[in-house]
């Protein structure tokens, strides 16, 4: 039992160095949320340890043979207990009217916060800059404050930065916000590093958790949802970078906002990354297995069967309208659950997704080969 | 004790252990004296209403919640509530609870007979409620206003006739019912047993009080249909004030059409939810979330939305959700669950009664052990009492 | 009685054991003798056994959900599934343990033991309303287990909708069992109203109630008052799923923090149906183990009234994050920092109790020590959550799961597991291995610690709740907790072993083995089928004075000076008489 008390006072000893308890500390936030929090955890601590240490004196101290009698029989005291039930109340409304000061401050968005919109979907997170640029990293400005203006298209979700100490829920039907001032910038990587991790990552959805950095060269806040959305909520998670200067951020915006027109990125690269990043992946797979929605595996160029009873061939035409309209024409034994992406995705965002569903389907492959050599045919490779 | 001189002494005590050799049969073996076991229903029954009153008061309050959101939507759609049906069942209710008290009265007096006849002119005032009931429920069902999900209801079309009897379905089960206790008034008549006639002969004009009141609910619905014409036709007037209301609310928004479509589009659950919500102080953060939206989207707007086609849809869509199944069936889905849920507890209360009337023909209560008539007696008044306070809010609050 | 420790001039009260005709247990025989029982007694055995059913059930769910967490990308549950499995798996521990396990455990199992006969009546005011609940449990726990058969259950077992109107699983199967049970609950706690206000013997005041009473007493206020609402709410879920309703869900206009309001104005309220028998079951074994009078009955008895009362008030703390007004907010917190006030006073009052007292470090005492050092850190990490600057960063982190489980497991389960010891005897009759009982109790508190302790961390550090994979930096701490959940598991099988040991080849138990003052040890151990043959001189349920220890035969007695008895001859001596001396 002892051995477990040590135990339980190394870890509070932990408390020295500040970095065992909690996250970098990133925003205007988090000294003030770390200090409030220490200074209760001391409180506690000075309340728990005479009450442990009391608790384990006395069951030694008074310990006696059976049948022994209790040396006092004392059955109440009452200013001693007037005193114990009163005095603590002084510590708990020293703590109310702390934490709520310092709640106030963060639900009172300063003037002139960069507003960047957040929508949130099972299960992945879009931020929006604006002029149609979307983007599932949130990259904001240091020592500026930002404030996210949020929305769920399906259940509640919840944004936490633990960098930040900030945390919020999105909640459908509501508009919730939040704001908060980062004051520490990412560091960038360097160029080899990210050029050798880029080369290795390959072509695949890139793996953050590995590199430690975006996809970008950016070391990275996390950025998690915290309340339970379904299947996936564990990886609903994104990343949070932090801008030096106005000019790095607009850059990154500019880079993102579309497919180059340089011709650098094919419309098929393009839809997959898409793909990836547009929360496509959460619900659609690549390998033939059912998820919330049918697998892209297949289905370029295939008759789908409705919950109305119809078929329909999905052709680009079909799969514009279910990104535009995704609660019209419903494949048979699904829900519909899709949100649109009416306004969110440019014309040639849909054409690349489209393209990219037509390198995953055997279909699509054949025809654009066959496209290539200048002949058309209606392969028939319907399956019911 | 000694006073107990119907009761038989009989050995009732399972347990066999010889204490408290004076033990009535009504009086159960963990109690000590009759007082003790009235005392103990009456305590429990008291906290069983609690309990009833809160169930209820869940509903009371998404009442007052969604009233205080949209007022309008509640305004308009009571309109389709027929007053005359709901003042009728009030009425009868409160008849019922004077026969219930009466009821109460008689067993406390011993007073067989007028025990038996009150308790089935409750019962009788109960299936009378549940008949008008049937014609309300039905009349509505035809015409599709039901709960958000399900809701129909077509203004161009208020009287659609492609629905299904629903009235017929309510009514097969008490006419079983009805059949079943006539059967069992003959067959007890044709053995010659009085207690089953007597028990059998009162159920019977209960069941039959269930097809008065349905007819009583036909007459009056019908009477009303003239009356009903102009409901209809001014009920898209009370519903349209609705978007009515909102519209001159967003007038600012909808001068900027572009906007209005491209949210229109993002926002699949609709805009005017949220703008509604954004009227509710409550909903932090809401109009300048939406403000924002609105920017930013208009900003987007440029560059995504395609063509004239998308901006003439998003609007007309907004428009009919306003009219139909989200906003209007709120009021409907509060309804049915109230009076639904109401009915409930008639239909329970139908069963307790019945119950009371068997034991009552088998005089099974007296002076010192009428408990269960006072129980069912104030369960009985709370039921009326609920229907009292939905009658105003559902009915006449305009 | 001559033993050694007894005072030869004082004659002994106690009533011995119970014939086979006489014991609860025994009196009737076949399996229909239980089923349609209305002994309060037997219906407390019943739920004590299916309250353990189900706790073991959960208890493995738990175990399956640490050992997936072994490894960040999940160590049991792989493939497309595998977040799924999860999901269920967290699901139906949390809602089987709420409302199978922790809701009806002290209050229906030991509650029906022991109300009646703490009280001094012969049975609960309302028998068949009592089996009735059982039964609806049954049917309740029916249908939750028809729902892990069906589709499984993934919302969480807060139903938060809209989630849990668009998921596919079973959430009507699930949310109707609840509102069963949620029935179940109710007639609980009407019928133990009931008969502490009607049932008590004369002599049994307010103040001479054991604080067990109290604390159930103030239970069942709870249940009665917040239960129904749990209802409606379920209800209204049900219509919603099932007709669009539109109170709740976004689609049709509905709103979900509506739906959290209703929610938790229940399940608020519900914590202190978990938390407040346990109280009562601390209040009286510390006094009874340490021999000394309960110190502050007054303070312990109105703080549990006043806990019950003011539960009603905080339910908004479950929604800080969600998106209250500012002022609500701060109302809800202000509301919350009040509740810890009387349960500070307890604790307090406790440590008073055992000073200076005559201390056995029996099973049950271990327990209740062990719970007072469990719930102390569970009571006091409930101020980080309640301060809104912390709460906005500890908020759906692994900090409250730590947190909740202190003040469930830590304390609900090891006051129920202190409870059970300590009153075991009493209800079978049986002694159990008090070394394996100590033991059980020192594995339970090192692994509960182990398991839990490191969760703390691991949400200040920012681990969100009911993550199925988790980033790599939190490893460590997730390794720990789930060694430590072993040895949870472990050190609860101990327990019950010994328990199922000791029915088969336990030492016959003295009617009072702890030495207890309250009436259910004026009784035979296990009681007869009735009771009290007359009512009982009710005493002060803390006066320890007059109970001695009988060495010789392992068990306290009740001595009483000598009577002067008038006549000189023994009434045995005259057999025509024999009959009067009584």
């Amino acid at each position: 039992m002892f051995a477990k008390m040590n135990n339980v006072f190394s870890l509070l000893g932990d408390q020295f160095s500040g970095s065992e308890w909690f996250p970098q500390q990133a925003s205007t936030f988090a000294k003030e949320n770390d200090d409030l929090f220490f200074a209760i955890t001391w409180l506690c601590v000075l309340f728990f340890v005479p009450i442990a240490g009391c608790l384990f004196y006395f069951a030694l101290k008074y310990k006696k043979p059976k049948g022994a009698k209790a040396e006092s029989n004392t059955a109440h005291n009452t200013p001693l207990e007037l005193a114990w039930s009163i005095l603590p109340s002084f510590f708990l409304v020293a703590m109310f009217v702390y934490g709520a000061q310092s709640y106030l401050n963060r639900r009172t968005v300063p003037d002139g916060a960069n507003e960047v919109g957040l929508r949130a979907q099972m299960w992945n997170w879009q931020l929006d800059y604006g002029n149609g640029v979307i983007n599932p990293e949130l990259h904001i400005l240091v020592d500026e404050p930002t404030k996210l203006a949020m929305r769920s298209t399906d259940v509640i979700h919840s944004v936490f930065i633990p960098a930040f100490r900030a945390k919020k829920d999105v909640v459908p039907g509501r508009y919730n916000y939040m704001w908060f001032e980062a004051d520490v910038a990412s560091e960038k990587v360097s160029d080899e590093t990210l050029a050798s991790a880029v080369k290795e990552n390959g072509s695949d959805e890139w793996d953050y958790d590995k590199w430690q950095f975006t996809p970008d060269g950016y070391k990275f806040f996390d950025l998690y949802c915290t309340e339970y959305c379904g299947k996936n909520h564990s990886i609903m998670q994104s990343v949070v970078v932090v801008h030096e200067t106005e000019d790095d951020l607009n850059a990154w915006i500019k880079k993102v906002s579309k497919r180059p027109d340089d011709g650098s990125v094919s419309p098929a690269e393009w839809g997959k990354k898409l793909y990836n990043q547009r929360g496509c992946k959460g619900c659609h797979s690549l390998d033939g297995s059912k998820r919330v929605g049918p697998s892209f595996k297949e289905s370029y160029g295939n008759m789908r069967q409705l919950t109305n009873g119809d078929s329909v061939k999905a052709d680009a035409e079909y799969i514009r309208n279910s990104i535009l309209e995704p609660k019209k024409q419903i494949v048979a034994g699904y829900q519909p659950v899709m949100p649109s992406y009416k306004g969110q995705l440019s014309e040639d965002d849909i054409a690349s997704i489209t393209a990219f569903l037509e390198t995953v389907s055997d279909y699509g492959r054949k025809v654009g080969a066959e496209d290539e050599g200048g002949s058309t045919t209606e392969e028939p490779t319907e399956k019911e | 004790m000694s006073t107990i001189e119907a009761s038989p002494e009989v050995g009732h005590d399972d347990h066999g252990h010889d204490h408290d050799h004076d033990h009535p049969a009504f009086l159960a073996h963990h109690f000590d004296t009759p007082e003790q076991q009235f005392d103990s229903g009456k305590l429990g029954i008291w906290l069983f209403l609690v309990t009833e009153v809160l169930f209820f008061s869940g509903m009371f309050c998404a009442y007052a919640i969604f009233r205080a959101l949209r007022p309008e939507v509640f305004e308009g759609c009571s309109q389709f509530l027929n007053t005359k049906l709901g003042a009728i069942n009030t009425g009868v209710l409160l008849f019922s609870s004077l026969t219930m008290a009466w009821a109460v009265r008689c067993s406390q007096l011993e007073q067989h007979k007028g025990l038996v006849g009150t308790l089935a002119a409750t019962l009788s005032c109960a299936m009378i409620f549940l008949g008008v009931k049937s014609i309300e429920y039905s009349h509505k069902w035809g015409m599709g206003l039901l709960p958000a999900g399900l809701f129909a209801y077509d203004p161009s079309n208020p009287h659609p006739t492609d629905h299904p009897n629903y009235l017929m379905y309510i009514c097969i089960p008490f006419a079983i019912a009805l059949a079943g206790v006539l059967l069992w008034l003959v067959v007890s008549a044709g053995l010659g047993n009085k207690m089953h006639v007597a028990m059998a002969m009162p159920l019977t004009v209960v069941c039959l009080c269930f097809f008065v009141g349905v007819g009583l609910g036909m007459v009056l619905e019908s009477g009303d249909e003239t009356a009903e014409h102009i409901d209809v036709h001014a009920d898209p007037n009370g519903l349209a004030s609705a978007p009515v209301m909102l519209e001159a609310e967003k007038a600012a928004a909808a001068e900027a059409a572009p906007a209005i479509a491209a949210s229109g589009a993002m926002v699949s659950v609709d805009e005017s939810v949220l703008e509604i919500l954004a009227g509710d102080a409550s909903n932090t953060g809401v109009t300048s979330g939406l403000n924002a939206l609105e920017q930013q989207n208009a900003a987007a707007g440029t560059s995504t939305i395609t063509g004239d086609e998308a901006v003439v849809g998003a609007i007309t869509t907004t428009e009919i959700d306003v009219m139909t199944p989200t906003t209007a069936g709120v009021f409907f889905s509060i309804y049915y669950c109230m009076t639904g849920i109401h009915a409930i507890h008639i239909l329970a209360g139908i069963g307790v009664l019945v119950w009371l009337l068997v034991r009552a023909v088998r005089l099974d209560f007296n002076r010192q052990y009428f408990g269960p008539v006072d129980y069912v007696g104030l369960y009985w008044h709370l039921v009326d009492l609920i229907w009292i306070y939905l009658f105003p809010l559902l009915y006449l609050i305009r | 009685m001559s033993a050694g420790s007894l005072p030869s001039d004082s004659q002994v009260r106690d009533p011995g054991y119970p014939t086979p005709s006489e014991n609860y247990l025994t009196n009737s025989k076949g399996i229909l003798s239980w089923v349609f029982t209305l002994d309060h007694k037997r219906i407390g055995v019943m739920y004590l056994v299916g309250v353990t059913l189900a706790f073991a059930i959960a208890g493995l769910l738990a175990l399956l959900i640490r050992l997936h967490l072994f490894q960040p990308d999940g160590f049991v549950f792989k493939g497309e599934e595998a977040n799924n499995w999860y999901n269920q798996v967290f699901t139906l521990h949390g809602a089987i343990m709420v409302f199978l396990f922790i809701i009806p455990s002290v209050p229906a199992a030991l509650g029906n033991f022991l109300v009646p006969v703490m009280l001094g009546a012969k049975d609960v005011a309302f028998p068949r309303l009592n089996l009735c609940s059982f039964y609806l449990w049954v049917f309740g726990a029916l249908f939750f287990v028809s729902a892990l058969c069906a589709s499984g259950l993934d919302t969480g077992w807060t139903f938060y909708t809209p989630y849990s109107t668009t998921t596919n699983s079973s959430v009507i199967l699930a949310t109707s069992g609840a509102f069963i049970l949620g029935f179940s609950s109710i007639f609980t706690g009407l019928n133990f109203i009931v008969t502490i206000n009607t049932m008590r013997p004369p002599g049994m005041t307010w103040f001479r109630m054991p604080l067990f009473l109290w604390a159930t007493y103030a239970t069942s206020i709870i249940q009665v008052l917040a239960t129904p609402v749990l209802g409606i709410t379920l209800l209204l879920l049900i219509a919603e799923r099932t007709m669009k309703i539109g109170i709740f869900d976004p689609e049709y206009n509905g709103d979900p923090v509506t739906f959290q309001h209703f929610f938790w104005f229940y399940s608020h309220p519900a914590v202190y149906i978990m938390i407040l028998p346990a109280f009562g079951i601390i209040s009286d074994l510390i006094s009874v183990h340490s021999h000394k009078r309960i110190f502050g009955y007054r303070f312990i008895a109105y703080s549990s009234i006043a806990i019950a009362l003011l539960g009603f008030l905080v339910w908004g703390h479950h929604m800080f994050t969600a998106g209250m007004s500012s002022l609500t907010t701060i109302i809800f917190s202000a509301l919350t920092f009040t509740v810890s006030v009387p349960s500070a006073i307890k604790v307090f009052n406790w440590l008073a109790t055992m000073y200076k007292g005559s201390i056995s470090l029996t099973t049950p005492m271990c327990y209740a020590l062990s719970f007072i050092f469990l719930f102390t850190i569970g009571g006091l990490t409930g101020l980080h959550l309640g301060t809104l600057a912390t709460d906005m960063h500890l908020h759906d982190t692994y900090f409250v799961v730590a947190h909740f489980h202190y003040v469930m497991v830590g304390g609900t389960l090891v006051a129920f597991l202190g409870g059970v010891f300590h009153w075991w005897p009493k209800m079978f009759g049986k002694m159990y291995s008090e070394f394996g009982g100590r033991l059980s109790a020192a594995l339970v508190f090192a692994g509960f610690n182990l398991t839990f302790l490191p969760q703390f961390v691991l949400g200040s550090r920012g681990m969100p709740r009911r993550y199925a994979t988790y980033d790599p930096e939190f490893a460590f701490l997730h390794q720990m907790s789930t060694f430590g959940s072993m040895l949870l598991g472990f050190g609860l099988l101990v327990a019950l072993i010994v328990l199922v040991k000791s029915l088969r080849s336990g030492k016959r138990a003295p009617a009072n083995p702890w030495g207890g003052a309250t009436l259910e040890w004026q009784c035979t151990s296990p009681p007869p089928f009735y009771n009290f043959e007359r009512a009982p001189s009710v005493g002060d349920p803390y006066d320890f004075s007059d109970l001695e220890w009988d060495a010789e035969d392992e068990r306290y007695v009740k001595v009483e000076p000598k009577r002067e008895i008038v006549p000189e001859e023994k009434p045995e001596a005259t057999p025509v008489h024999a009959d009067d001396s009584n």
